[in-house]
Formats: C-alpha cells, sequence, structure tokens
C-alpha cells in the first residue's frame, strides 16, 4: 500500500510553487480581470510543464502528475488563491482525457505532447446555431470519401477558435440512426482550406467566441477519434470528467475578497456610508453561499474518492455558484457603476474608455451572465434536478 | 424514487427522536386547550427525559452519558425532522454547557428533574428598562419576553449581563416572579417573565465575571449550531413532504408534478437546502476538529438559516396553495418551526453584525 499523502505539505509546496514560479506579470493579469489568452497563457503552462505539473490530471506514463482528485483540486484552490490562471482547458482537461480514453496509440503520441507543453492549442466545436443546450441536434456533416472526411457546416460560441490550431469537432457521419448515434469525433487543423472564423461580439466587449465555417473541409480519417458514430459517448465522457468544475469554488471566493477591497477602497466616507453597508451585506451572503458550496465540493471530492455516487452535487454546485458569482459581481458593479459604467465600451474596439481604471468591473459584470448560461444552463440544471427529485 | 433526505447525523438517536417528535407533533396538533397542549408536551419530555436525552451531553462522572456535539445533533436533527415541539437545543445542549461547572447541579439535569428555563443576556424585552438587573441590595427586577420553556419549568437560569457578568439559577416559584405562559406558532411553550424585586439568596448565583461570559458565548455558539442541525433536517422533511404533496395533487387533470414552475422552484429550495446542508456540515465537523467551536463557521451557518431556511418554508407554503395557510398538515408544521429557528440564538442580522465587525477589525 502507499503511504498516505500529507496534503498540508501538498498545499505548502503547491503554495511555494506558485508564489515563487507564477510570473507576477502574469498574476497581475488575472488579480486585474484583464483577457486570458494564449500568450499569457503559454508561457505559465510551459513552467507548469517543466517543473512536471503540465497535466494534474493526466497518467504519469503520459506526462501527468499521479495525483490523486483530492490533490488535483488543491492544486486548482491554491492557483486561485495565489490568482494564477487556470490551466487552459480545452486540451488538457477536454479532449485531452477523451484521447486517452478512447484515441489510439498513434494519436496519443501525436497529440498528447504539444498539449502538455502548451504548444498545441484546442478548441471545441460542439455548438451549432441550432443546437445550442439540445447538442444532439447537431447538423455539420461529415461525407466519407476514401481515406478523409468532407466536413460542411457551421459551429458557433467557439471559444478561442481565433487562437487555436485544432479543433475537436462533434459532426453528423450518418442520419439514419437515433440522432444521438449518428455523431463522431473529428480532429481538425484549424489552418485546413475551407475554415473561416468570424468573431462574435459579447455583450461584455471582449473577444472570446467566435462563428467557424467549415466548407468542403477535408479531414484524414486517421483524425477521427474512437469509432464512427462513437462521437456522443466520447462528448459526454467528457462531460462526466467536467461534473466536478463546480466543486472549485476558490476563484468565486477570491473575486469576492477583492470585491471586498474593492468596497473598502471606493466607498469611504459618509456620502457611502448607506451603499456600504448594503454591499456589504449582500457580500456576506454571497460568502456563506460560497463557503456552502465549498463544503459541498469537498463532500464531492470524497464521494468520488470513495466511489460513493455524486447523485446531484454536481449540478446543485453548478446551479448555486453560478448565481453566487453573478451577485459578487453586480455588488462590484453597483459599487462603481454610477462613476464607471456611463464609459464602458460597447466593443472591444479601443474607445477612449478602453483602459479607463476599473472599468474591469463592468466588463466582469457583463461576462458573469453568461454563468448561468453555458455548462448546462441554470434551466436545465433545473430540470436535471427536479426530474432526480421527482422521480421521473 | 422521490427525494430522500440524508440526516447530517443518523443512527438510532436520530430515528427515536424522529419518531417522537411525529408522535408529539401529531398529538398536538388535536389538541385546542393549552392545558390539553401543556399536558401533551410535558408526557413527552418526561419520555425522552425517561430515554436519557438530559444525560447526553452531562459528563460520565456526574451521572450523565459524557456524549460529543455529534451525539446532540443526531437528537436534534431527528428531533427537527419529526417536528418535535420541545427544546432540544436548550436543554440537552445549551443548559448543561452552562451548568458544567456546577457537579451539585448536573446529576438532577440528567435525571430529569430540573426543567430549565434559558434567559440569555440578550432575551427580547418590551421597554429597554426591562432589561433584568440585581440591585445592590441583591434583588431582582425586571422583565423578559417570548422565552422558550419546558413544559411546568421548575427553574430559570440567567444571564445578566453589567460590570460584573453573573449567572443565576432562579427558582420558578421564587416570590416576586410572575409568568405568562403560552404556546408558540410552532407549537413550543414560551413565558413572558416579570421579576419584580426577586430577593436572591447567594446560593442561586453560580458563577461570576469573565467565565461566565465565555460559557454563556460557548453556550450560544452550542444553541445556534443544534438550531441548525434542527431546522436543516426540518428543511429535509419539508421538501420530501412537499414533492409527495406536488406528486399527488391533481388539478386540471395533472399532478402539479407536471407543472415546470412547480418543479423549478422545488429545484431551488433543494439547491438552498444542500448549500445550507454543507455549511452545517462544515460547522459540525469544524467542532469535531478538537479545535473548539469555529464561531465563524457557525455565524455562516446561522446566517444562511435566515435566508435558506425562510425561502423553503415559504416555498413549501406556496406550493401547497391554499392548503399550505392551515394547520393541517404536518408540512406546513414544519415550514412554521423553520421560521421560527431564525429568532433562535441570534437571527441573521446579529450573526452578519459579528462577521462584519470581525471583517473590519482584521482590515
Amino acid at each position: 500500500m502507499a503511504a498516505a499523502i500529507d496534503y498540508e505539505a501538498f498545499r505548502a509546496e503547491v503554495r511555494a510553487f506558485a508564489e515563487t514560479r507564477c510570473p507576477p506579470e502574469i498574476r497581475a493579469v488575472v488579480a486585474t480581470y484583464r483577457k486570458l489568452s494564449r500568450k499569457v497563457w503559454y508561457p505559465w503552462q510551459r513552467i507548469l510543464f517543466e517543473h512536471g505539473w503540465g497535466a494534474p490530471g493526466w497518467p504519469k506514463q503520459y506526462g501527468g502528475t499521479g495525483w490523486d482528485l483530492k490533490q488535483r483540486h488543491i492544486f486548482d484552490e491554491v492557483m486561485a488563491e495565489c490568482d494564477c490562471p487556470p490551466q487552459y482547458h480545452h486540451g488538457l482537461r477536454h479532449i485531452g482525457p477523451v484521447i486517452l480514453e478512447y484515441g489510439s496509440e498513434e494519436q496519443k503520441q501525436r497529440f498528447l505532447p504539444g498539449i502538455l507543453s502548451g504548444e498545441d492549442w484546442w478548441c471545441q466545436g460542439y455548438s451549432e446555431p441550432g443546437a445550442g443546450s439540445d447538442l444532439a441536434s447537431l447538423r455539420t456533416m461529415a461525407r466519407r470519401e476514401g481515406d478523409e472526411y468532407v466536413v460542411e457546416g457551421q459551429k458557433t460560441w467557439t471559444s478561442h477558435a481565433h487562437e487555436s490550431d485544432w479543433m475537436y469537432t462533434l459532426v453528423r457521419t450518418s442520419k439514419e440512426a437515433k440522432k444521438q448515434q449518428g455523431i463522431s469525433l473529428l480532429l481538425i487543423p484549424l489552418n485546413s482550406p475551407g475554415i473561416s472564423i468570424r468573431p462574435i461580439r459579447t455583450i461584455d466587449g471582449w473577444h472570446h467566441v467566435n462563428e467557424v465555417f467549415l466548407d468542403n473541409v477535408r479531414v484524414p480519417v486517421a483524425n477521427r477519434v474512437g469509432e464512427e458514430g462513437g462521437g456522443w459517448t466520447y462528448g459526454k465522457f467528457l462531460l462526466e470528467r467536467e461534473r466536478l468544475g463546480g466543486a472549485n469554488v476558490a476563484p468565486a471566493l477570491r473575486n469576492l475578497e477583492r470585491t471586498r477591497e474593492l468596497l473598502a477602497r471606493e466607498l469611504g466616507g459618509e456620502r457611502h456610508e448607506l451603499k456600504r453597508a448594503m454591499l456589504e451585506e449582500r457580500l456576506l451572503l454571497a460568502e456563506a453561499e460560497l463557503r456552502g458550496a465549498q463544503a459541498l465540493g469537498q463532500e464531492a471530492i470524497a464521494a468520488v474518492m470513495e466511489g460513493r455516487p455524486l447523485g446531484l452535487l454536481p449540478s446543485v454546485l453548478k446551479l448555486g455558484t453560478s448565481v453566487t458569482f453573478q451577485h459578487v459581481a453586480e455588488v462590484a458593479l453597483d459599487a462603481v457603476g454610477e462613476r464607471l459604467a456611463p464609459r464602458f465600451r460597447p466593443t472591444d474596439a479601443a474607445g477612449p474608455n478602453a483602459d479607463a481604471p476599473g472599468i474591469e468591473w463592468v466588463q466582469n459584470y457583463m461576462y458573469s451572465r453568461v454563468r448561468t448560461i453555458y455548462g448546462g444552463s441554470s434551466e436545465v440544471q433545473k430540470n436535471v434536478i427536479a426530474k432526480q427529485l421527482f422521480g421521473s | 424514487m422521490p427525494f430522500t433526505a440524508t440526516p447530517i447525523v443518523g443512527g438510532d438517536a436520530f430515528d427515536q427522536a424522529c419518531r417522537i417528535g411525529q408522535e408529539a407533533d401529531r398529538q398536538l396538533a388535536l389538541i385546542d386547550d393549552f392545558a390539553g397542549q401543556l399536558a401533551c408536551l410535558r408526557r413527552h419530555w418526561d419520555s425522552l427525559a425517561g430515554l436519557g436525552w438530559l444525560a447526553v451531553a452531562v459528563p460520565e462522572e456526574a451521572g450523565g452519558a459524557g456524549g460529543t456535539l455529534s451525539d446532540l445533533a443526531a437528537l436534534a436533527g431527528g428531533a427537527g425532522r419529526g417536528g418535535l415541539p420541545l427544546p432540544i437545543a436548550s436543554a440537552c445542549g445549551v443548559i448543561p454547557h452552562l451548568l458544567a461547572d456546577q457537579p451539585e447541579l448536573l446529576p438532577g439535569l440528567a435525571e430529569g428533574q430540573h426543567r430549565i428555563a434559558f434567559v440569555p443576556a440578550e432575551a427580547a424585552v418590551d421597554e429597554a428598562t426591562d432589561v433584568p438587573r440585581l440591585a445592590l441590595d441583591g434583588s431582582l427586577t425586571g422583565a423578559v419576553v417570548g422565552i422558550e420553556t419546558p413544559p411546568d419549568p421548575t427553574h430559570l437560569l440567567l444571564v445578566l449581563d453589567g460590570a460584573e457578568p453573573v449567572l443565576l439559577l432562579l427558582p420558578a416559584s421564587a416570590r416576586g416572579i410572575a409568568a405568562r405562559h403560552y404556546l408558540r406558532i410552532d407549537g413550543r411553550l414560551a413565558a413572558d417573565w416579570r421579576f419584580t424585586g426577586v430577593a436572591v439568596e447567594p446560593c442561586w448565583i453560580l458563577g461570576r465575571g469573565e467565565v461566565v461570559t465565555r460559557r454563556a458565548a460557548e453556550a450560544r455558539e452550542i444553541g445556534a449550531l443544534l438550531t441548525c442541525v434542527e431546522a436543516v433536517s426540518a428543511a429535509g422533511a419539508l421538501l420530501e413532504q412537499t414533492i409527495d404533496y406536488l406528486l399527488n395533487r391533481v388539478q386540471f387533470g395533472v399532478p402539479l408534478a407536471s407543472h415546470q414552475a412547480l418543479r423549478h422552484r422545488v429545484a431551488e429550495m433543494y439547491v438552498e437546502y444542500e448549500n445550507l446542508r454543507g455549511l452545517i456540515l462544515q460547522a459540525l465537523r469544524a467542532a469535531g476538529a478538537g479545535d473548539g467551536l469555529s464561531w465563524r463557521d457557525i455565524a455562516f451557518a446561522k446566517l444562511r438559516l435566515g435566508e435558506a431556511g425562510r425561502f423553503i418554508a415559504q416555498s413549501a407554503i406556496q406550493c401547497h396553495g391554499g392548503i399550505g395557510m392551515t394547520e393541517a398538515l404536518p408540512a406546513i408544521r414544519l415550514a412554521r418551526r423553520i421560521m421560527m429557528a431564525e429568532f433562535e440564538f441570534g437571527d441573521r442580522t446579529f450573526h452578519a453584525q459579528r462577521l462584519l465587525n470581525a471583517g473590519r477589525g482584521a482590515a
């Protein structure tokens, strides 16, 4: 039997690493809510990779750390507490594990090293204009021609497509079967002829997401993960692995701490007395909820480690924490709104106020609205919870 | 299978407390007159005293069971689920803790001979001038209202603030004490007491000074935590009963449970319930870790109980419709209990205030 892990010693080791090895300019980006782009992310991934911590969730054999779930959770927590960027997830947490589970040996050798080192950047081609929450309705077609698929269709909400090298893509390879069964998973280089990427302007003024058009894009059959028609299973595997995402409340708590500092800074003096008291109370209520979620997150991790079912915990965490995060963002908006909301830029085009000090709080508020929409909207989560609670 | 709540601390004690609670709630609901209600509650009080509940937190050397906070949580949780209208947090947790330095009183407490009502220093008063005070001649004057009591209290245990805090155990029959006894909306006994020049005998004063302040503060944490355990357990049962009602109540030819508006409301209740449960688990874990009670964890839990508890209770009433406005269903009695729990051992603003004070002190 392996020796018991000293989690507190592990926590201290991760903290020391984060504090000494994560460059201050990278931490400043996180602390001031500036955009995390590949330019910021890559050097951090490189540092982690060189330390042997490039892929906390992967098996050792493929360059992972071999940490258990609790260690991984501690790692994520400490990263947030120290303002280190969360690791870029599309490669490490999404497609990487799918390739590890279902990919061929050749695919593992070919794709995993670039994900681990951060050389290759991935994005997710799932949603389509007609397939949002109802993903299985996707219509992007892949027609087999010899050793290639010819892909025709459109993806949307594609985060980071404009700075990615690859898109792991769910496509329809058959219209015959039930809609979940005719779906396959292809790995498509974004420099393939026939791909065009158009930015989508979102209400927060940043460029995160894109439309990706695929016009007769030829993809080698060797780039298909697993079986033809098995894509839905692989996609679900990915979502299952991500179900514990809500267990990490540390970023939300860190955000709350920064917001508390903002109130102290912004709302001094008699003029703001009532506002400050009201906003402090709202923050306190949010903190109580986050601490409750944190305790549930620990319970979820313990459940997984002991092989117990997670039940509704992932949905409860997603639903609850997303709303609480929005409440905190609203408190910050209310603290600076009078002064800064009028100056918020409508798009990411550099306007006269693009760099107004504190403008990030307005941006942050606008961006926070997405939390109850993506990753299974609040309404979908409530349907899931109710179905379980009512027994049907 | 519809939802079944998981106890915070399960086991035989939990099941027993739940059974007694359900029985007491059912019987009490059928009685209209105060004398009958009092007799019913007294009967159940005597039976739980006989089962040793009051001895759980009393040390073994004083004739008790030397139980832990977790043992108390099992009782409080079961009582909450069953809707037991007796002051479990106070009788089993708070008072034994306040009397922990009184070896001569503990055996009687453990055996159920003393039925003590606890009057904290922050007890509610109608007029600020009513706050009970010991005069220089040793007489007690003042009045407190809405004090939860066991049936037929034999004693009052008061914490008096002042230059030198005092812990005082008054015989309920002492001259100069006037009481009005009544039943609260959650079926529990309460009293308003007026003290008019009560001549306090020296042996009634159990402690003075800093030790009283400390014990009283710890006792309040215990009371708040056990109240949280009781209320969240009641909330779990309330969720089950609300789901059951919606599955069985047919309107417009379909069960109410088929309507998304109601399903989503129940999902929201569940999220609040789970979040509250998480906080309470955390507070209990912290207490069990050996560093004593974590006032901060308890304050957050009690603060959330105010928010989440009321949301759950109100939602349950709303989901039940008209019948939710009556006393006919156990579910609605649980809802009223959860709403009352907010005001015991510090309401939400009390706990918010101390968290804010600590935060400002640190900043």
